[in-house]
């Protein structure tokens, strides 16, 4: 179970690098988005081999290993801030495309000059 | 008199509370514009207060949230650090909104831009004041979208790109920031800050440890745009509404810098020497780099903007040299910093404002200001402080900095320290010959109204001030300079025993 959260971990992080490093301004959108999971499921597995049973729902207090909650609630507040992270930056995509006809990175340049 | 700890909550939760009333109120313009400033004054005031008697005391007041002692519950430690950061903020972001209120910028009249000016404030207060490291990433990023958004509404046409950019480093940087904090819970079970550096003094060979320096190190210069993650800054700096980067590039670049304090001084005390190293070589090159190219630019604004760079780079050296002066010396520096940075960025803008195209180009500029003397006089003190002559406070962040240069006997350093000083003023001379003293370009004219004066005067006033009745600052920043060294001392008054 460790090697298959270890490697999906790390495979979600290579596609999100890649996809961010790309000329697309919607594909680094996507990659932002796959980044973002992917660090949620990072936080996750901070918490995740110390116990099985979970906290407060099933706890009697004898024998058990409960898991750790509290990387759980760090995953929630980070989803729910990555979700108005990407809602806000596709947002400014939609006025990028229309104002600039384009969606390669390298043509979206005005600051420059 | 004692102040109950619960007080320390004041200057977060009035922008907040502010924020929220100042929505109700977006339908009555003077209403809202009163009810925000007040809240902005009333803020500043309770925390200049809190300074005041924490200073005094010498004890920080905690607030440990709900009641949940740390280091299982949400603490918020104002020290003495903390409240030195939060006053130079909330100094600085009173005269932006007065700026703001004063100015006739488009983007200003937008129901929301005053809501999400006092939420910025929120934010940086509470990074500043939260002594949990997940809850400082919230209030970041609460930063993070009021700063983005208020570029985005800019007048610039090109507010949204630049917006764009810095969002999206923004997101890398917290993503960053979460991978540092996981790896630093998996390694020492705790988002505590006091209990986390006293787990890591215990055991410093964490599995994760130097991982998480990493990513921190990473986070914060992002936030602060040290050199080799700066190239957002000088596009959404220049681009955003002058009261807005006025902001951006005075006090919210110093989120960087505080996180650096923290990270050197009490997260990771015993491997400060090697990151002080790192940041004294990332200072200077930011130095080299931020002076040479605000040299070779053709627009005021992104001329202040690459001269931030270099002027963190000086505060980064200070705190790479890390001794009880030179420390002294940074937090002067970044105070003044504050100050200065955002008086010029809104004569910048007060400029751009009367010119006929509203851009702060040179060649949009140039003669601009010669009906303007007074403005005029204000850039040349300003451009005086951000070189370091007196009668400035400028002089006095730079004399500090050199003395504890000489008394650490870094020669190199203070060489290229010297030269880009005089450096500083080669192009802010520049630009004040070219709006001021050069006669304007056929066709060019100055706009009879524009932005009023009132902040950066306020401004210019209290560099002045500083320069000449100086001994209050730095006694407070040998204060904090003090406090920081003890890390014992911050951790015993979170943990309580």
């Amino acid at each position: 179970m460790e090697l298959l959260t270890a490697l999906t971990i790390g495979t979600l992080f290579a596609i999100g690098v890649f996809q961010l490093l790309r000329r697309n301004v919607i594909r680094s959108a996507i990659g932002l988005v796959i980044l973002a999971n992917a660090v949620n499921l990072f936080l996750l597995t901070t918490g995740a081999y110390l116990g099985e049973d979970p906290a407060y729902a099933t706890y009697t207090g004898v024998g058990q290993r409960i898991a750790d909650p509290l990387p759980q609630a760090l995953i929630l507040t980070a989803i729910v801030i990555s979700m108005g992270g990407t809602a806000f930056v596709l947002a400014m995509l939609y006025i990028i495309s229309a104002r600039y006809q384009t969606a390669n990175m390298d043509e979206v340049d005005n600051l420059k000059n | 008199m004692t102040i109950e700890p619960q007080l320390i909550l004041l200057p977060i939760l009035i922008p907040l509370l502010g924020a929220g009333v100042a929505l109700l109120l977006r339908k009555r313009r003077p209403y809202q514009a009163g009810w925000s400033l007040g809240s902005m004054l009333l803020s500043c005031g309770v925390s200049l207060w809190l300074f005041v008697d924490v200073w005094q005391t010498g004890r920080p007041l905690v607030w440990q949230g709900g009641g949940w002692l740390a280091p299982f519950g949400i603490t918020l430690v104002a020290d003495i650090l903390a409240l030195f950061f939060v006053v130079m903020t909330q100094l600085v972001m009173v005269t932006g909104m007065v700026y703001a209120l004063g100015s006739g910028d488009k983007a200003v009249k937008y129901p929301a831009f005053l809501v999400l000016f006092l939420t910025l404030c929120t934010g940086l207060t509470g990074a500043f004041m939260t002594g949990d490291i997940f809850n400082m990433y919230v209030f970041a990023e609460l930063l993070v979208i009021s700063g983005t958004v208020l570029t985005a509404i800019s007048d610039d046409k090109f507010g949204t790109e630049a917006a764009y950019k810095y969002f999206y480093m923004s997101l890398l940087a917290s993503f960053l920031m979460l991978l540092g904090i996981g790896c630093l819970y998996v390694s020492y079970g705790t988002l505590n800050m006091a209990d986390l550096s006293g787990r890591i003094q215990a055991q410093p060979d964490g599995l994760l440890l130097l991982p998480a320096i990493g990513f921190l190190l990473a986070t914060f210069m992002i936030k602060s745009a040290v050199f080799p993650f700066h190239f957002w800054q000088p596009d959404f700096h220049a681009a955003s509404p002058t009261a807005v980067s006025a902001m951006l590039s005075s006090v919210v670049v110093k989120l960087g810098v505080y996180g650096f304090l923290r990270m050197t001084f009490l997260l990771f005390a015993a491997q400060a020497v090697q990151m002080r190293g790192l940041l004294l070589v990332l200072g200077l090159v930011g130095i080299l780099f931020g002076g040479l190219s605000a040299i070779g630019t053709h627009n005021v604004k992104r001329m202040l903007a690459y001269s931030t760079l270099a002027q963190i780079g000086f505060i980064l050296v200070g705190i790479g040299w890390g001794t009880p002066l030179a420390l002294t010396a940074a937090l002067v520096f970044a105070f003044n910093h504050s100050l200065i940075k955002a008086a010029m960025l809104m004569l910048a803008g007060f400029v751009a404002s009367r010119a006929s195209v509203k851009s702060a180009a040179f060649d949009v500029v140039t003669g601009v200001g010669r009906p303007l003397p007074a403005a005029g006089l204000l850039f040349f003190i300003g451009s005086l402080a951000l070189a370091g002559i007196p009668p400035t406070s400028g002089f006095v962040s730079k004399l500090l900095l050199f003395s504890s240069g000489i008394e650490a006997a870094a020669f190199w350093p203070l060489l290229i320290l010297g030269l880009f000083s005089i450096l500083t003023l080669v192009y802010t001379m520049r630009a004040f010959m070219r709006i001021w003293w050069q006669e304007p370009a056929a066709g060019i004219s100055t706009k009879p109204a524009g932005d009023h004066l009132l902040a950066p005067i306020l401004l210019i006033g209290l560099i002045l001030v500083l320069g000449i009745w100086a001994s209050p600052l730095v006694e407070a920043a040998q204060a904090v300079s003090a406090w920081v060294a003890d890390p014992a001392a911050y951790v015993a008054a979170v943990l309580g025993n």
